[in-house]
């Protein structure tokens, strides 16, 4: 299966997103519980994940353009694709702010049940944080990231 | 009604390349491939500067089948 510089280049962000959700997700569902400033080395892991993704992006596209010395045009077809995926990310998007927004009215709604009943393990165990939102956006990001890429390569090959 | 075209064929019969056509229109090889497979439909604007390019009208080159 031979392919395009295009379509490389998609594969790159795909890999990305993947390698990003399962090296530092981690970290972030482990902190859910917390706030962000109580979150240990946040500071550290912003820090990992600016550079490791500047190295990451550098490396890979230096290759990219080293392996794939001609410059490809950008024609109707590249607008028409994009467009579609875009639309399907976007869509993506829009699908998940309204989880998110189920997310946190379910979790006020649940709260206040519990509180009635005055067990109050339980109802910490309800609490919105800061490290929660943090997690359900980023999980949210890297879905959508990788759903859009994929649907991209898909029209690649196939259109 | 389904949209084909001879392009192949025409492209051939003048002896240039995908990769010459593309490059004479202003698209990538790829869309090029993908025209003649008729995976993709192009928009008039290009199916016209082919034709132009191929020196032939373009309802000789695109055309309908039932």
């Amino acid at each position: 299966m031979s392919l395009s510089k295009k379509e490389v280049s998609i594969l790159i962000e795909v890999i990305y997103s993947i390698v990003f959700a399962l090296i530092f997700l981690p970290y972030f569902f482990e902190n859910q519980e917390k706030n962000l400033f109580l979150m240990d080395g946040l500071i550290e892991k912003i820090i990992q994940i600016t550079i490791g993704s500047v190295i990451y992006f550098s490396i890979a596209y230096t290759i990219l353009e080293i392996t794939f010395k001609k410059k490809e045009a950008r024609d109707e077809r590249d607008d028409m694709i994009n467009s579609k995926s875009y639309k399907l990310g976007y869509l993506l998007y829009e699908f998940s702010l309204f989880i998110f927004i189920g997310y946190i009215y379910t979790k006020f709604q649940n709260k206040e049940l519990l509180n009635l009943t005055g067990n109050k393990e339980l109802y910490n165990s309800f609490q919105l944080t800061d490290g929660g939102i943090v997690f359900f956006i980023l999980v949210l990001l890297a879905f959508t990231s990788i759903i859009k890429s994929l649907y991209q390569f898909y029209l690649y090959r196939t259109v | 009604m389904i949209l084909k075209n001879n392009l192949k064929e025409v492209r051939q019969k003048k002896g240039l390349t995908q990769e010459e056509l593309g490059t004479n229109v202003g698209v990538s090889r790829q869309t090029i491939i993908s025209i003649e497979r008729y995976r993709y439909k192009p928009t008039l604007e290009l199916a016209m500067k082919i034709a132009q390019n191929l020196n032939i009208k373009i309802e000789k080159l695109f055309y309908f089948v039932e």
